[in-house]
Formats: structure tokens, C-alpha cells, sequence
């Protein structure tokens, strides 16, 4: 089952996109890594120099790229979160 | 929140932060400590000039992993009274403060502690990005060594 979530990018991650943000839509049980794949696949040639460096949060909760699969739900929010610089 | 009434603030603002207001705010009768930390931002890296920074944030991701540091502080320093976090965010000048932490114990090693710890796991986990604008020479979106996605191996240093 396909659903629809938003993707925010930030730093750097906004700069090579060209975004702040878009929707996709992609199957409900997918995993981290595919996830990743697919906005790759989106921003070709662009975002993969984050690959080694970057993991995604969904509904405000970090997640490592991997292969446990996520539980998407229609109107989740992802955030493309590169190494963090606050403090 | 503390059960007794103790606060955690926690403010994200493009304002710039004062020292003194946060102290003001974390002082109270019963407690005989205030600690502070203020980060400043540097005006060379590496030998580059750096003429301005420029934070970014996931706000309200910023505010909960914020609100997480404060529930795990009081958790592991109990006695701390009142908890209060800025962090600047957009353009912040060479030497102002992107950064002010203070907490308030009614002694002194709590507070000391606790302050640490707070800077110590912001930097590690609330997603704020600094880029460091130099006066040549490309801009530089930094990592922290605490990160654990950063890439150590290729960017030393930071913070």
C-alpha cells in the first residue's frame, strides 16, 4: 500500500536539492535505506555525497539508514538530517 | 518540568541571546548555584577568516530533542531547579552567542554537571546545522565530532 509523506531537507542536504521540502509517495512498509534510494533516484547525482553521512527522521525520531522497515502513515513527516553543527 | 515546580525553557530565536537574562531566569531562593555556558562563535578556522555564521534548524524536532536533554538531566541530577536553553538560529556575528545554557541546583556540583552534560548531548543530538562563512573561499556547513553520522575520519576537528 502507497502512502503520501512530506520530505524536509536541511542543510546542506536543501542546497544539493535545490528543497526545503516535497512530498512522495512511496509503499507504507518500506525500509530507512530504500527510502533514501528512492529521494537519491529523485535528486539524481546530487544527494548521494550525503549517503555515508546522513540519517532520516520520522515523526520527529531519528532513524539510521537501514533495512528495518518503517510503518509509513499518509501525512507522516521525514527529515533528510545531515551530520548536526548546533551548539 | 520538575514535580516542584522547577521549569525547563527552552527557546529558539533569530534574537540575540543575553547571558544575564538566562541567569536571571534560572535564579530562586533555594538554590545556592546558577551555572552558565555561552558558545561564541570563532572568527578562524584553519587559518580562514570567518566573517559570519548562519544556524538552521528541524524546530520542532530542535524543541523536543531540547526538551528530551532537559527530562534526562533531571532525571540524573535531580536536585536541578530550573533548566533554561537559547540557541540562536539564522545569521549570528563573529563572537556573539549562539548558545546559552543555564541550570540552577542548590549546590554547585549538580548544576556544574548538568551544564556539561546539556552541551555535551545538544551537540549530539538536536538537529541545528551551523555553516561557516569564510571572507574567501567557500562556505562550510560544519559536523560535529559528537554526531554520530559524522565523518570523523574526514573532517576533524569542530565545536
Amino acid at each position: 500500500m502507497n502512502t503520501e509523506v512530506s520530505v524536509l531537507y536541511f542543510a546542506k542536504s536543501a542546497e544539493l536539492t535545490g528543497l526545503k521540502a516535497e512530498n512522495i509517495t512511496v509503499p507504507s512498509n518500506i525500509s530507512s535505506l530504500q527510502l533514501w534510494q528512492h529521494l537519491e533516484t529523485r535528486h539524481p547525482s546530487r544527494l548521494s555525497v550525503l549517503r555515508d553521512q546522513v540519517v532520516l527522521a520520522l515523526r520527529q525520531e531519528y532513524v539510521p539508514l537501514g533495512e528495518q522497515p518503517l510503518t509509513l502513515r499518509d501525512g507522516d513527516e521525514v527529515a533528510v538530517i545531515p551530520p548536526l553543527s548546533g551548539g | 518540568m520538575a514535580a516542584d515546580g522547577g521549569q525547563d525553557l527552552i527557546t529558539l530565536t533569530t534574537d540575540r541571546l543575553s547571558a544575564d537574562r538566562v541567569s536571571e531566569s534560572v535564579t530562586c531562593p533555594s538554590c545556592g548555584a546558577a551555572s552558565l555556558f555561552i558558545g561564541t562563535t570563532r572568527d578562524n578556522f584553519e587559518g580562514k577568516k570567518v566573517i559570519r555564521l548562519k544556524y538552521e534548524a528541524y524546530s520542532p524536532m530542535a524543541e523536543s530533542e531540547l526538551r528530551k536533554i532537559c527530562h534526562e538531566i533531571r532525571t540524573k541530577w535531580p536536585s536541578v531547579r530550573h533548566i533554561n536553553i537559547q540557541h540562536r538560529l539564522g545569521v549570528v556575528p563573529i563572537t556573539e552567542a549562539s548558545v546559552v545554557i543555564g541550570i540552577s541546583s542548590p549546590h554547585r556540583r549538580d548544576s556544574l554537571e548538568a551544564v556539561k552534560y546539556c552541551i555535551d548531548t545538544l551537540k549530539a543530538t538536536v538537529p541545528i546545522w551551523k555553516k561557516e562563512i569564510y571572507e574567501s573561499g567557500e562556505p562550510c556547513w560544519k559536523e560535529n565530532k559528537e554526531c554520530l553520522w559524522a565523518d570523523a575520519g574526514k573532517d576533524p576537528k569542530q565545536s
